[in-house]
């Protein structure tokens, strides 16, 4: 059963349309990718999946309850929990402030604050400093565990690993692997097939608005030429 | 961040000064002045709540100020005093949820229009069309005070304690939702509504409850003033009142408990003391506040927030 599905959606952008006849899902517990390049349609997909982009055509399922048409407050409350690509910290509430206004509104669930410090101790360290104090690397886990803290059954990722260092990629991966171990499906966005094939089991390839490759990690490798062309630039 | 800085402790600590001076000397003036700061730093401090917590610019605050005034004016004689004041508060609470109904279907400067396009709309009203309660321009005099424990209020220096209780039990409660979730969603809401709604906050309703809450601070701090100058008049009512109240919050510092205070103070000393020379005080006024808003753009509790920090800085 799929925790997330979008089933044959068009999205426009005033006249033009972004997103033709999309459709793709995440399954409970999985890792997805979505990889495309620059304006491929990769953050209009996100968008409309977390209800700030109309579906004008097509639904948004969760399980098998439709939810095209509820508000993003409520999607949040359900269960879809979005990391943006440029993180939006609060910059005027500190780092434990930034967390903790998450748990209010959120679901039920295993994760918590103290969690959330294990997953990032940096966080502990910096938790009574403004958001705005952070580095790049550390706004990306505050922003992971904000929405964590929202006990969603989907975390969805933009870009999480855009602009980091090597290290910190890596630390970053190992925590979304950790954070995939209790259940929480990811839809990970990414430019590039680096982390994807380290993370996920299943790929979308997306160009142009169209889904224009899906399929497994074995079988994205085994046409990785192809797939290579289609996201380089 | 959310332990007690020394900026607070020093407002918190000029704010009390404040109080204590009526109670050292016998002056009629400064007990009236300090009357006056502790009724409109009430109003300013629960402006704050929606301008300075959750960044919104409503011109129409005086439609809440002028609505408790005349509930309790019109109340108080029926059902005594502390049921009126709470009326006010009620008042105040019920006119902001109908300004939001219209006033929150836009944001930013449509916000401040509509709020100010319908609080002058209340000012007419009670001007004109609602003469027969509201006694139209001419107002309502003989506003009542309090009548209990046996002490008497229409004594000055008496209804000042009262108005210290109500004041600081209103700083209080304010004090709590500031650093309550509460407090922090709002936060959230000025930086990034977008990501505030996708972690499941009801963006528009917060905003509702910040605005009916800060309209209830409106109501009491209204009902007070009617009460300290024994009358009420659509005065009141009218867009200058709120744009009084926003100029003392710019001036103290918004986003800031007590900084709203400390800029009603500033506000009702330079009125009180320009206002002896001259008629154009309002003007000086305005001079004043364009070389705060250059030079003190977080106001006077920016000050403060600096000075804590060299004096943190020397101890060091």
């Amino acid at each position: 059963m799929s925790a997330l599905a979008l089933q044959d959606c068009d999205v426009f952008y005033g006249k033009a349309q972004a997103l033709h006849h999309v459709s793709i899902d995440v399954a409970a517990g999985e890792v997805v990718s979505l990889i495309g390049r620059n304006g491929a349609g990769k953050s209009t997909l996100l968008k409309a999946a977390i209800g700030l982009n109309a579906i004008h055509s097509g639904r948004r399922m969760m399980g098998d309850r439709d939810i095209t048409a509820l508000k993003p407050y409520e999607l949040g409350r359900l269960g879809l929990a979005f990391v943006p690509e440029n993180r939006r910290i609060f910059p005027n509430l500190t780092v434990e402030e930034n967390l903790k206004i998450a748990t209010v509104m959120g679901r039920k669930g295993p994760w918590s604050l103290e969690r959330i410090y294990q997953l990032f101790p940096r966080l502990l360290e910096r938790a009574t400093q403004g958001g705005d104090t952070l580095s790049g690397g550390e706004q990306q886990m505050l922003a992971v565990g904000r929405g964590l803290l929202t006990n969603p059954e989907v975390l969805l990722l933009d870009e999480p690993t855009e602009g980091l260092a090597p290290l910190i990629v890596e630390h970053l991966t190992e925590a979304i692997r950790t954070i995939n171990a209790e259940g929480v499906a990811i839809l990970l966005v990414e430019q590039n097939l680096k982390v994807p094939l380290k993370l996920a089991r299943r790929q979308f390839v997306i160009d142009n608005g169209r889904v224009v490759w899906s399929g497994t990690t074995a079988e994205l490798q085994a046409d990785r030429a192809r797939i290579e062309s289609l996201i380089s630039v | 961040m959310s332990m007690l800085r020394l900026d607070q402790i020093f407002m918190a600590a000029v704010v009390a000064a404040m109080m204590v001076v009526p109670m050292m000397s016998a002056s009629e003036e400064s007990l009236n002045l300090i009357s006056l700061i502790l009724v409109w730093g009430l109003f300013a401090v629960g402006f704050d709540l929606i301008f300075g917590m959750a960044g919104m610019l409503s011109f129409g605050h005086a439609a809440m100020f002028g609505a408790g005034g005349y509930a309790l004016a019109l109340l108080a004689p029926q059902v005594g005093y502390v049921p009126a004041l709470l009326a006010a508060a009620l008042a105040g609470v019920v006119l902001a949820f109908l300004l939001s109904v219209f006033a929150l279907r836009v944001s930013g400067l449509f916000f401040s229009l509509l709020t100010l396009a319908l609080a002058q709309l209340a000012y007419i009203l009670a001007s004109t069309k609602l003469r027969a309660f509201t006694g139209g321009l001419d107002g309502i005099p003989g506003v009542p005070r309090p009548a209990m424990f046996g002490v008497d209020f229409y004594n000055n220096r008496n209804f000042f304690y009262f108005l210290m209780a109500v004041f600081v039990i209103g700083v209080a409660i304010m004090a709590v939702l500031r650093v309550s979730p509460f407090g922090s969603a709002l936060k959230a809401v000025q930086a990034n509504d977008v990501r505030a709604e996708q972690i499941g906050y009801n963006v528009q309703r917060l905003r509702q409850c910040a605005f009916m809450i800060s309209g209830a601070y409106a109501g009491v701090s209204g009902a007070l003033l009617a009460s300290l100058m024994f009358y009420v008049s659509p005065q009141m009512l009218h867009w200058s009142t709120s744009g009084d109240v926003l100029i003392m919050t710019l001036l103290g510092g918004k986003g800031t408990l007590l900084g709203p205070v400390l800029g009603v103070a500033v506000f009702e000393v330079l009125k009180e003391e320009l206002s002896q020379f001259t008629q154009h005080w309002y003007g000086i006024l305005g001079i004043v506040f364009i070389l705060c808003t250059i030079f003190l753009p977080n106001g006077i509790a920016g000050l403060f927030a600096k000075l804590g920090r060299i004096g943190k800085g020397a101890s060091k």
